[in-house]
């Protein structure tokens, strides 16, 4: 046909194409990851040697390897996210067969309000339970001495940091097993109990092995999101002195000098454990499932638990009581304390002992408002730079025969296998001894970001984009428009709702990141998530408890809006970032 | 061992409030097998589920052996696994994750028999459905056939009182439902087991029932042997359901006993059986099966006229007619490879009064009750 001769430029354009998003790619994502190899494998400062390609040897990785602060850190890590894990697998899969497979009342409520933990910033999780379960002064205990109870909780422990990780990372666990649960046929369950076993019996052999594999995933990607929690360690574990790798990386950048290498080092680690549990995470959802029969609809099995149903609700009421109601109230009396001191009860009630103190003092530090005011323009920035690159790459790769686009979709994951911390040392190594003052700016942070959360961006739009019938565009070809026309008339005013969805997303997970933002603020674009850690460590109770209510605020407006925009599609990606 | 199931009244309304069972009453003697059949949303698995016990009834009684086993009205409910029923389930339900073998020791753990015992019990189970051979393979490898019968054996091996099926053969292909339906009712009357078994399959029911009872919007319409169902149906749907789609209407005009004269619209008289209660002067239907005309020339028999042929199906086996007779038009069908009357041509038939079933009752309404 005489097409041939007309393809040959498309061809040349589609190329192109696929060239250019590689390359934005390449300098986003790769780029950084490589640099962190080197750093991991050199023991120099970029800032003072700049970078000397021969300085590269294994030796000083394996040093690291090596060194006594590090296992130590690498074995407090593997503790808090076992146990944390441990915990979150009681609670969620708890969760997922009250809602699913009981008649609690209020059902409904409990679904929604369980999923509220994840969207708490981990460093405001930590503050709150800092201020409820610290030895000393923490409100809990200033409770129990009232109560003459001997006890004391102390939240600045291991098993603290394994408490508040289990409380908060619980959602991802009944995520993934309360759909599983919803997608198993029930008459599994009911031929248990007609062969005669007791109901107890049935949960324990039939139901838990059959969503084996949610459970399992759910384990993993909890395990994940904790070991690359930066917050809840860093409040929690330094009082006591538990390094975990993501604390113990941040202070080896603190240092002076900073030991830029080592904490390269001990970020690939970090990195190659997310990666392997990942992978293996995914191995796990694609394996061999039992229970999703992809369409078929099963009628809801509801236990009716009798007066047990009371108890159950009482636990999930428990539940939220510990992960939100309670730290957000330690927070509000720390917020508008004049002082945190609590001689007695009557005195926590006592109003004359409250004000707005800290947020006078909080809104007339002109850092805070910097820092408000670079977090929504990193926010904006993010969000208009990932929205356009994310809606990009998923056309390219969910539309188009472009070349390469299974690579362009290979790369856009990747950064599913990279904690935010590592990605900002890994911007670190990348930038940090460039001239043209790129470190440093508000542009880093944003790209670090754009990087940080492409998967997420690219699978929410990805699965927009599938949503518009190949043959509304074929319709507009037909018609003979372009390619980019059609994308233009057709494609984007269908899509829209998803891209708008998807920047809305990103402007909030932006907001709230704080591990690579550690590693790549200056005096002049430090943010909010980097400005209350700053408050905290400086020892200002009050002025933290504020400005976290503050954020907290913000982040509700804002989640608030992105539910109406989305019907409640950003839940899960939310949480996905830890 | 197996027992009477006796259930009086049963009634279930959900919260969505039209009864999904109404007031079913019927009885099932120790070692016989009863199909309930009906349209699908008829409420059959509803009925099951509750002499299971996994559907709590709203009112009526079901007892098991004499004792009651679910009274609502006196509080009584006893769980499904302390029942001992056996129940094969639509999905087959059998357990992915175990072995054939490890499928059906199952409900021998919760049972303390000893380890002998229960080796020998999964052996005969087994054998009994014909799996002997694959006792340990992972059920995700059978096929849709063995895996049924996988089920059939994990509800048989403790000998259960009572085995309720609910329509085990319809996820399997035509072939080997024919198979598994013989199979099915010869393993069961082995075991000498008292069996409920729900399907909307006509054949299925005849087959394999001691005793058939057809359901409509939850009412149970007629419990009785396969033979009087389809000879004696109680009301015009079973007739219908039954498969008998002709419906010549007309009016009574005389009754003796148990058979009756109708005019129909074309002023002839068809003699016909009647139920109680159709007396002379009713507008009535007479339902007659395609299968039950004659084509027949000889002379004297009953019910024998002269009709004309509108349209001709030839099925291979059999051949297709549409009958102009009787102000009506009706479906007759004649057994043979050969077709024998061509569209336009005139044939008598004769429509033997004891297959002519007259019913008061509106024709449309039966027609749309039809399964096509
Ligand atoms: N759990 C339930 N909640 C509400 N309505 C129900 C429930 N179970 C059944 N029903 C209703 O009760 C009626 C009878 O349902 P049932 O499942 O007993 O029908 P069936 O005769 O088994 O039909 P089929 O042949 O399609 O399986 C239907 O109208 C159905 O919608
Ligand atoms: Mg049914």
């Amino acid at each position: 046909m005489s097409q041939g001769a007309r393809f040959r430029p498309a061809k040349l354009i589609a190329g192109l194409w696929s060239a250019a998003l590689l390359i934005i790619l390449t300098f986003l994502v790769l780029y950084p990851t490589a640099m962190l190899l080197v750093g991991a494998l050199t023991n120099m400062n970029p800032v003072v040697d700049g970078y000397h390609p021969e300085a590269i040897s294994i030796s000083s990785f394996i040093d690291v390897l090596s060194n006594e602060n590090v296992h130590f850190a690498l074995g407090n890590t593997l503790v808090a996210c076992a146990g944390g894990t441990a915990v979150a697998v009681i609670i969620g899969l708890f969760f997922a067969w009250i809602v699913v497979r009981t008649n609690t009342p209020w059902k409904g409520l409990i679904a929604t309000a369980g999923m509220l933990p994840l969207f708490v910033p981990p460093l405001v999780a930590g503050v709150g339970w800092a201020l409820l379960g610290s030895p000393k002064t923490g409100l809990i205990n200033t409770f129990l001495a009232r109560a003459g109870i001997e006890w004391r909780i102390d939240l600045y422990s291991m098993s603290g940091i394994i408490f508040v990780f289990g409380m908060y990372y619980a959602p991802y666990v009944y995520m993934f097993t309360a759909s599983a649960l919803r997608n198993m046929d029930p008459s599994l369950e009911e031929a248990a109990e007609i062969s005669g076993a007791t109901p107890f019996r049935t949960i324990f052999t039939i139901t838990f092995p059959l969503i084996a594999p949610a459970i399992i995933s759910g384990m993993l990607l909890s395990f994940v999101v904790m070991l690359g929690i930066y917050g809840i360690p860093a409040v929690l574990g330094a009082p006591a002195n538990i390094p975990v790798l993501t604390t113990y990386i941040f202070q080896l950048t603190a240092w002076t000098p900073p030991e830029y290498s080592k904490a390269a080092a001990v970020a690939l680690i970090l990195m190659v454990a997310t990666g392997a549990l990942v992978a293996l995470q995914q191995k796990v959802l694609s394996g061999r499932s039992y229970t999703t029969v992809a369409g078929k609809a099963f009628r809801p099995r509801s236990l009716n638990l009798g007066p047990w149903r009371f108890l159950t609700l009482a636990l999930a009421i428990i539940y939220l009581l510990v992960v939100v109601v309670l730290p957000t109230l330690a927070l509000i009396v720390a917020a508008f304390r004049r002082f945190l001191f609590i001689r007695d009860v009557a005195s926590l009630f006592d109003m004359k002992q409250y004000g707005l103190l800290h947020f006078q003092r909080l809104f007339e530090n002109p850092a805070t408002m910097t820092s408000i005011y670079n977090t929504m323009k990193v926010g904006i920035i993010t969000a208009v730079i990932g929205g356009i690159l994310a809606f990009a790459i998923g056309y390219t790769v969910t539309r188009t025969q472009a070349p390469a686009r299974r690579w362009i979709d290979i790369i856009a994951t990747i950064p599913v296998a990279i904690p935010g911390l590592v990605i900002g040392v890994a911007y670190l190594w990348a930038w940090i001894g460039m001239p043209f003052g790129f470190y440093g700016s508000i542009w880093i942070l944003a790209l670090a970001f754009v990087a940080r959360f492409m998967p997420d961006t690219v699978k929410a739009l990805s699965a927009s984009l599938m949503q518009i019938h190949k043959e509304l565009e074929e319709a507009a070809w037909i018609c003979g428009r372009g390619t980019l026309a059609t994308i233009r008339t057709i494609v984007l005013p269908l899509a829209r709702p998803g891209v708008v969805a998807a920047m809305t997303l990103l402007f909030i997970l932006a907001i709230r990141e704080l591990g690579s933002s550690l590693f790549l603020y200056s005096s002049s674009t430090v943010v909010m998530a980097v400005k209350l850690l700053d408050y905290y460590e400086g020892g200002n109770v009050g002025l933290t408890a504020a400005f976290s209510l503050v954020q907290m605020v913000i982040l509700g407006v804002l989640i608030g809006i992105t539910n109406l925009l989305t019907r409640g599609a950003a839940n899960s990606s939310v949480g996905r970032a830890g | 061992m197996s027992a009477e199931l006796r259930i009086a009244h049963l009634r279930k309304v959900f919260a969505t409030g039209k009864p999904a069972v109404d007031d079913v009453s019927f009885t099932i003697a120790a070692g016989e097998i009863v199909v309930l059949l009906g349209p699908s949303g008829c409420g059959k698995t509803t009925t099951l589920r509750c002499v299971a016990g996994l559907e709590h009834p709203t009112d009526g009684e079901i007892s098991l052996a004499g004792e009651p086993i679910s009274a609502p009205a006196r509080g009584i409910l006893m769980p499904p696994r302390l029942r001992n029923i056996g129940m094969v389930f639509q999905s087959y339900a059998v357990w992915p994750h175990m072995t054939v073998r490890e499928n059906v020791a199952y409900p021998l753990k919760s049972r303390g028999l000893s380890r002998a015992d229960q080796d020998r019990r999964i052996a005969d189970a087994l054998a009994l459905v014909d799996l002997g051979g694959y006792a340990d393979r992972p059920v995700t490898q059978l096929s849709g056939g063995q895996m049924q019968r996988v089920a059939l054996a994990r509800s048989m091996v403790y000998e259960p009182r009572l085995l309720l099926l609910d329509e085990p053969l319809s996820n399997l292909d035509a072939q080997l439902r024919l198979r598994l339906r013989d199979d099915l009712r010869r393993i069961v009357k082995k075991a000498g087991l008292t069996a409920l078994y729900v399907t909307h399959d006509q054949t299925e029911a005849v087959v394999l029932g001691d005793r058939i009872g057809v359901m409509r919007d939850g009412k149970l319409l007629q419990m009785a042997s396969p033979e009087e169902v389809y000879n004696r149906p109680a009301d015009l749907f079973v007739a219908a359901f039954t498969g008998a789609s002709n419906f010549i209407p007309g009016q009574v005009t005389a009754r003796d006993g148990e058979f009756g004269a109708v005019r129909t619209a074309d002023g002839a008289t068809l003699r016909a059986w009647m139920p109680q209660g159709v007396v002379p002067g009713a507008n009535v239907q007479v339902a007659v099966r395609p299968e039950n005309i004659r084509f027949t020339e000889a002379a004297g028999s009953e019910n024998r006229v002269t009709a004309k042929v509108t349209a001709q199906r030839y099925l291979g086996m059999q051949t297709s007619y549409d009958l102009s007779v009787f102000g009506a038009t009706i479906e007759g069908i004649e057994v043979g490879t050969a077709v024998r009357y061509p569209v336009g041509s005139e044939v008598t038939v004769a429509l033997p009064p004891e297959s002519c079933w007259a019913y008061a009752a509106s024709a449309d309404d039966a027609r749309a009750m039809t399964p096509h």
